[in-house]
């Protein structure tokens, strides 16, 4: 199916000044354009996770959101050290997150279960270069 | 939507101090003066606070209503009693209202303990949506209406407060005479702010209110002060502790007591905390309080004693109260309540969602998007709208044109 439109947010390494400002801007877009309330939810979700596992973990990275005519998707990318063991980071209470970073509230080892069960689709790889997510949600 | 407040368009200078605080962006200044979008307006009462020239008027009944009815019963606000010099008795408080002409006064705070039960109950017998969302300011449950459905199903679907207390009254009215018919009685609300007495008017969740009447209490402020000793022998009754608390932020989260719970006052503070709500980053916490005003339901625009001072007033009376009500009692009126589905509303009707026309959608943001890139980003609000994307929109819609903005002409010239 055709695209639509698509939106870039450029995301930085440990900028939590800003956390929350790309899903905040995505979620209003999604409002606007009127997706279900349902559809909103998730992708908010999914992008306010996927932005803080960049802030926290990565070198600085970015989420494309691309609106299909059937579906929408959100491409969450980052430059950094990747996953050491992906299969292990799906599991929910893992966190490699710095201290620091958990006494902000932070890294509770949910982020990628999450972004996992709220999509419908759901692809991740990872090298030491870096991390890509896409996560995918069908329009009914 | 119905307001319970007005323009005196004479008095309106068009200063735009009431467009920028306005939650919902419901106001613009057309041609000088303030108009509201009734479609956005959730009657919280922002624009009549911040108003320099008292522009805004309130629609309110008036004492002259208590000729309508046979029998009259007042139901004060539980702010009614921080409003009050320190130590002043509730008793006295009771019967200035008894002064003023009321045949019985009945005490709200007992029906705020009744639905704090309520609460424990109903948000524990649902686990699936976390947090529950209070209802009780009205102003806040349209707030979501409007601005976050998606929160809707969070909301608590229980009765107010204010509500009970009137079933309870004329219940209590009946007993004392029994030839009272349900129609001889008036019952009268003494009223903190619009939003609660909107949801007389225009009830939330139900048909109809209990209530007949509300009457601000700013309305009759001074003549209840000149009336602020005993007129009958009677002592109305003492407030309930736990009832109380809730005419203060943080109240009525301490009396729920759940294990996580947030109290929010302000409608700015509560905005902040619904939009993190709809990223997901709550689902720990059990139970939300919001309220539109700042410090809670004192901080009500009809009060007359400034918030922080009833506050303190609220918690003096709070210090001398004892639990006073024999446990078991109180228990069982609960129950025999709760089976009665007193405590039960419908806030949320399943609405079918629309299906987004995605294509003409985002194509309308596009063209905002272009004019917005033209404006000069500065939100000054002098074109009437109260931001440079505000603007925008109402240019792509037609309500005003690039021209309205009055930086890119001084720019022009």
């Amino acid at each position: 199916m055709k695209k639509i439109k698509s939106y870039s947010y450029r995301i930085n390494k440990n900028d939590f000044i800003n956390a929350g400002k790309v899903s905040s801007e995505i979620k209003k877009n999604l409002k606007k354009i009127g997706f279900t309330n349902k559809i909103i939810r998730k992708l908010a979700v999914i992008s306010y996770e996927g932005e803080m596992n960049i802030i926290i973990h990565s070198e600085g990275g970015g989420i494309e959101l691309e609106i299909y005519e059937d579906k929408i998707s959100l491409n969450i990318r980052d430059i950094g050290p990747g996953i050491d063991d992906v299969e292990l980071a799906m599991t929910e209470g893992y966190s490699t997150a710095p201290s620091e970073v958990r006494e902000l509230g932070f890294g509770a080892g949910m982020g990628l279960p999450n972004i996992n069960n709220c999509s419908d689709d759901f692809k991740i790889a990872s090298s030491e270069n870096g991390t890509k997510i896409e996560s995918t949600i069908y329009l009914e | 939507m119905k307001r319970t407040f007005y323009l005196e368009k004479d008095k309106c200078k068009g200063c735009t101090n009431c467009m920028r605080k306005c939650p919902t962006e419901a106001i613009r200044i057309v041609n000088g003066k303030a108009v509201i979008d009734d479609d956005k307006c959730i009657n919280c009462g922002e624009c009549i606070r911040v108003c320099p020239y008292n522009a805004y008027t309130s629609i309110t009944d008036k004492i002259e209503d208590l000729q309508n009815h046979k029998y009259n019963i007042a139901i004060p606000s539980t702010t009614v009693y921080g409003q009050f010099a320190l130590g002043t008795e509730i008793c006295k408080i009771h019967n200035a209202l008894i002064g003023l002409g009321f045949d019985y006064v009945y005490d709200e705070s007992w029906a705020a303990e009744l639905v704090t039960k309520a609460i424990r109950v109903k948000v524990n017998a649902d686990k699936n949506i976390k947090p529950k969302i209070s209802s009780n300011c009205p102003a806040m449950v349209r707030l979501i209406k409007i601005k976050y459905p998606g929160l809707i199903e969070n909301i608590i679907e229980v009765e107010a407060p204010m509500e009970i207390a009137a079933r309870l009254a004329i219940d209590k009215a009946q007993s004392i005479d029994k030839n009272l018919k349900k129609e001889d009685i008036g019952v009268f609300y003494i009223s903190p702010c619009p939003a609660k007495t909107l949801s007389v008017k225009e009830p939330i969740g139900k048909d109809k209110s209990y209530i007949n009447k509300v009457i601000s209490l700013k309305e009759i402020y001074g003549d209840m002060v000149r009336e602020l000793k005993m007129h009958d022998n009677m002592c109305y009754s003492n407030p309930s502790l736990t009832g109380l608390k809730w005419s203060i932020s943080g109240g009525q989260t301490d009396a729920c007591d759940f294990e996580n719970s947030i109290a929010i006052s302000g409608l700015e503070n509560v905005i902040d905390v619904l939009e993190e709500l709809e990223l997901g980053k709550l689902d720990h916490i059990d139970y939300l309080e919001i309220l539109s005003c700042n410090g809670g339901c004192v901080g009500g625009t009809y009060n007359f004693e400034n918030p922080f001072v009833a506050n303190s007033n609220i918690k003096h009376i709070l210090k001398a109260l004892k639990e006073d009500k024999p446990k078991n009692e109180f228990t069982e009126k609960f129950e025999e309540l709760n089976k009665d589905g007193y405590f039960d509303i419908e806030i949320y009707k399943k609405i079918e969602e629309k299906k987004p026309n995605i294509k003409e959608a985002i194509e309308k943001m596009d063209r905002i998007e272009v004019i917005y890139e033209k404006l000069p980003k500065l939100d000054c609000g002098s074109c009437g709208a109260p931001t440079c994307k505000a603007l925008a929109e109402d240019i792509e819609e037609g309500k005003k044109t690039i021209d309205d903005c009055v930086i890119l002409k001084l720019e022009e010239k």
